[in-house]
């Protein structure tokens, strides 16, 4: 845990309550980027991210600092949204589109990064949850395999192979849909 | 898929995603040298990371934030709250306090039928001696002690219901 964030976390345990607000701003886009990509909708991420930080204000006082602090918050944002697609079921296909506000209409060229990118949408939001999941961190959000292997309860070499397997599903759907890199 | 193929393959997915050690670069870029099969994968899920990297920007509408923090306070002051006042809060929607007066009476009503019916699996051998045992089960040491007219009224009440368990069974 960073300097920081563990003055933060005594801080909150003293009962300061700003303590925590501080921690909220700090990862609130994270976590929220996090649940975006997993489950394609603004309005699912935005309760997932509120629902993350309420369990995080509950669990903070016993929170032992032996992982990462922004770790912990992924596992209970990865859990989450695990849970919240099953509780889903079916994701319906224009929930898992780019924002329209930030898709492009008006050169081709934009528009043909605007097909591409709704692609890339749909085939990363067909791969198996715990597939998207670990695209998500990795891609995405950047986090090292180690952290993503504590995050997904699983070991680095779990990991690897199944962004591997991953990344190969990504590139049949992209080829089949007749999608070129840039 | 040869053993060393295969490595190049756990190094080639840290190539991809950017976290390639240095000190394994060099063997991975020498294996990619002398395989074809492997500069093809690698070309591939370059590729595609590439692709979807590029892809998942987004962006959050104005003013969520700001909005964000004001529920999730309003949130947390629920959460501080006594499990006391949490329940009175719960209890003041009309629709919960509708259900929870329902709950109430049907709670009342089954524990008032078993009182009248008895314990289940059959009607006992003798009912009035029943009655008594389930009377005397309510009754502590303590309740008569404190209610000293409490004995009495519960022994008129018991010769009532031996009046009317008798007269039921004389009626047979």
């Amino acid at each position: 845990m960073d300097a920081e964030d563990r003055q933060l976390v005594e801080a909150f345990r003293r009962g300061e309550e700003s303590a925590f607000s501080a921690l909220v701003i700090k990862y609130r886009d994270a976590v929220y980027r996090v649940a975006r990509r997993m489950l394609g909708s603004h309005e699912d991420a935005a309760d997932v991210t509120q629902e993350v930080f309420i369990r995080a204000h509950r669990a903070l006082a016993r929170f032992d600092g032996r992982s990462r602090l922004y770790t912990w918050l992924y596992r209970i944002t990865v859990n989450l949204c695990l849970d919240w697609r099953t509780r889903l079921r079916r994701l319906p296909p224009a929930d898992l589109l780019p924002d329209p506000a930030s898709v492009p209409v008006s050169a081709d060229p934009e528009l043909e990064a605007a097909e591409t990118a709704r692609a890339v949408a749909r085939a990363v939001s067909a791969l198996p949850p715990r597939q998207r999941a670990m695209v998500v961190l990795r891609l995405y959000q950047d986090l090292p395999y180690q952290d993503i292997a504590r995050i997904m309860g699983c070991s680095e070499g779990t990991v690897k192979a199944t962004m591997f397997a991953a990344l190969r599903r990504l590139r049949r759907v992209l080829v089949a849909e007749g999608v070129r890199a840039p | 898929m040869s053993l060393a193929c295969r490595e190049a393959m756990d190094l080639l997915v840290e190539a991809v995603t950017g976290t390639v050690p240095p000190s394994a670069r060099a063997s991975l870029a020498a294996h990619l040298a002398g395989c074809a099969a492997c500069r093809r994968e690698a070309a591939a899920l370059e590729e595609t990371a590439t692709l979807v990297r590029a892809a998942g920007r987004f962006a959050v509408p104005p003013g969520f934030w700001s909005a964000f923090a004001d529920r999730l306070q309003a949130r947390l002051a629920l959460e501080r709250l006594p499990v006391a006042a949490r329940w009175t809060r719960w209890l003041a929607r009309p629709r919960h306090a509708v259900a929870a007066a329902a709950l109430i009476a049907a709670l009342g009503l089954a524990a008032a039928t078993a009182v009248r019916l008895g314990p289940a699996g059959g009607p006992p051998a003798d009912p009035a001696g029943a009655l008594d045992a389930q009377l005397r089960g309510l009754v502590t040491e303590a309740m008569s002690v404190t209610l000293p007219s409490l004995a009495e009224t519960i022994d008129t009440w018991r010769a009532g219901l031996h009046a009317g368990t008798d007269a039921e069974g004389d009626s047979r």
